[in-house]
């Protein structure tokens, strides 16, 4: 199996391609008739669904996985946990997923920027989504403590009122033509 | 043996240009006896041959070979060999003998069925049908096994590439009726379900003389997605669904008309309790989790009836009319409903409130107006293929006879504005 576009990949961090090119590769191994099942990089090509938040395909991907591969291969159960966490909408959850595993080398890259990516686009749900929030919310949405959620959102223009802890959202201005 | 052995030199010899190629296929056709009865010894031939520059004569050796019966251990090395021909091949040869082409892919399907292994079978049927369609408006016979072998590999992704097109021309209705029916299933794996209900209202309204399974399953699930996507169903059929169906696809869905009923209570108890008691029934149809997906689609439903009332209310308050549990409960549900798009509020967490919005759609950023260009686009192409289709339609005979022959059923005023015999 010819996993140099792959590994190009990974190293050029596209992450965003991941998905794509595990895809037609398992399609192209599977119709050559090769038994590829021990060898497939199943947690990278889960982590590549998420990634581009297509958490369906993560989900027919789990259903495909070989019963033996889930058994003996803890990393893709850790990689399948983020994408539950994530079907669910389990805010928090995703956030301790990424963090109570010890990812390999070829994993980290991915899962890192994903990590961000997701601390992002859950902070601008919550300035899309809310005028005001507690601390402690926050803290477990962007997966930070009390303190450094505070901080992350003040330096982001939201206002704090100590007494409360309930901290105001900045509104983002939309930008027209 | 020895007419083969010409066969061989005669594939080899006139696979060159287009005109050597035609030349080859009228030979071809007249050996059409001998590839019956020598089918079981052709196989070795094909290692003499290149699939990508002999494509046509390949095709009519594989076409034989295939067709008679094998055992299961030839049956994955045959699989190997097609899905290899249908890589290499050239298209241009494929398409002088479709009906051959297609052949070698069905019974490469039902062999990919019997190893149980669909998910071989995906990249070389998508490769297959584009080869043989001349163009991607065309509806092939090929199209419904992929979407098959889609959804029993699970590559509901792989699926939806060929869902994209506009399809314009179908030779057979029954690929039409599974494309579909299959399409839209794929669809709703991929919760695109604005697109599943178009594939399942042709389904429901393509022309039919005899009512046929798939309609009848495409009808329960039509009604369900309805239900999740549009928060309604009108159980009136459009103008252009054939009697037939407008008959007899409610008989064979009571349970859904029902449910259909009970969702429109807005009572998330009552829906619950009758799927609870229908179970079996929807079990049995496969659409338990489509009707799942109706039940928690009715706690939006109801959040959205919401915003029509008030401007502003308490989660508490939007907890109780709906029936969750707790005020942070539905402060999640907002949440989520922000997150797809389905509600414009934003949540105060202070005073425990959320604010309903207006949609802040302008219609004024670039994307919009690259979305309503495209859309005009292809309603100008649509036009046009109507306008075609009408001219062809005024010129054909059959119309021409039936226009003819109701003339006289019209009431006198209808086709002359100037009477030509006056009462005074």
């Amino acid at each position: 199996m010819d996993f140099s576009a792959l590994n190009d990949t990974l190293a050029s961090k596209s992450y965003s391609q991941i998905a794509d090119i595990c895809d037609s590769l398992i399609l192209q191994v599977s119709s050559q008739g090769v038994a590829f099942q021990d060898e497939w990089p199943y947690a990278i090509h889960l982590l590549g669904h998420i990634y581009i938040n297509d958490i369906n395909s993560a989900r027919f991907l789990w259903k495909r996985i070989p019963l033996a591969v889930k058994e003996s291969q803890p990393e893709v159960l850790a990689a399948w946990k983020i994408g539950q966490k994530l079907w669910t909408r389990d805010y928090a959850g995703v956030h301790e997923a990424i963090r109570e595993f010890n990812w390999s080398p070829e994993a980290q890259g991915i899962v890192t920027s994903f990590s961000e990516l997701y601390t992002k686009r859950i902070f601008e749900l919550l300035v899309s989504a809310y005028s005001t929030i507690s601390t402690h919310d926050t803290a477990l949405f962007l997966g930070l403590n009390a303190s450094d959620a505070a901080n992350y959102a003040l330096e982001r223009g939201w206002t704090l009122d100590h007494a409360s802890k309930m901290l105001t959202v900045k509104k983002q201005v939309r930008s027209a033509l | 043996m020895n007419s083969v052995a010409t066969l061989v030199a005669q594939i080899q010899g006139l696979s060159g240009s287009t005109s050597d190629v035609n030349q080859l296929h009228t030979i071809l056709k007249q050996f059409e006896d001998l590839f019956k009865s020598e089918s079981t010894r052709l196989a070795p031939l094909l290692t003499e041959l290149n699939p990508s520059i002999h494509s046509l004569g390949y095709l009519y050796i594989l076409e034989a070979c295939s067709s008679a019966p094998i055992s299961k251990e030839q049956a994955s090395e045959l699989v190997l060999s097609v899905a290899r021909f249908i890589d290499l091949s050239a298209a241009e040869q494929i398409r002088l003998a479709p009906d051959k082409f297609i052949s070698v892919c069905k019974r490469f399907k039902d062999q990919i069925m019997l190893l149980e292994d669909p998910m071989r079978g995906v990249a070389p049927m998508l490769t297959a049908l584009r080869k043989l369609q001349y163009s991607s408006v065309q509806l092939t016979t090929l199209h419904p096994d992929f979407l098959l072998l889609c959804l029993l590999a699970k590559c509901y992704k792989t699926g939806l590439s060929i869902l994209e097109d506009d399809i314009f021309e179908v030779d057979q209705p029954r690929d039409f009726f599974l494309y579909c029916y299959y399409g839209g299933m794929i669809c709703i794996g991929q919760k695109k379900f604005s697109k599943a209900l178009e594939l399942l209202h042709n389904v429901v309204t393509a022309p039919m003389s005899v009512l046929n399974a798939i309609a009848i399953e495409a009808y329960k699930k039509y009604i369900l997605v309805s239900l999740i996507h549009l928060g309604q169903f009108s159980i009136s059929f459009p103008k252009y669904t054939s009697s037939v169906a407008q008959r007899n696809l409610k008989n064979f869905s009571q349970p859904y008309l029902e449910l259909v009923n009970s969702y429109c209570t807005g009572k998330i108890s009552e829906l619950e309790s009758f799927v609870q008691a229908n179970n079996e029934k929807f079990e049995s149809d496969k659409n338990l989790g489509l009707v799942k997906q109706v039940v928690s689609s009715m706690y939006k439903r109801n959040i959205q009836r919401l915003t029509q009332t008030y401007l502003t209310l308490s989660l508490q308050d939007i907890a109780h009319t709906v029936q969750l549990n707790s005020a942070k409960e539905a402060e999640m549900h907002v949440l989520q409903m922000i997150q797809d798009g389905e509600i414009y509020a934003t949540i105060n967490q202070k005073d425990g409130m959320v604010r309903f919005l207006e949609d802040p759609e302008q219609y004024k950023t670039c994307e919009m107006i690259e979305r309503i260009d495209s859309s005009i686009q292809r309603m100008m192409v649509l036009s046009r293929k109507l306008t075609d289709m009408g001219e062809q339609l005024s010129c054909d005979p059959l119309y021409l006879g039936k226009v003819g022959r109701e003339r006289q059923r019209f009431d006198f005023d209808d086709f002359d504005t100037v009477p030509s015999k006056f009462t005074i």
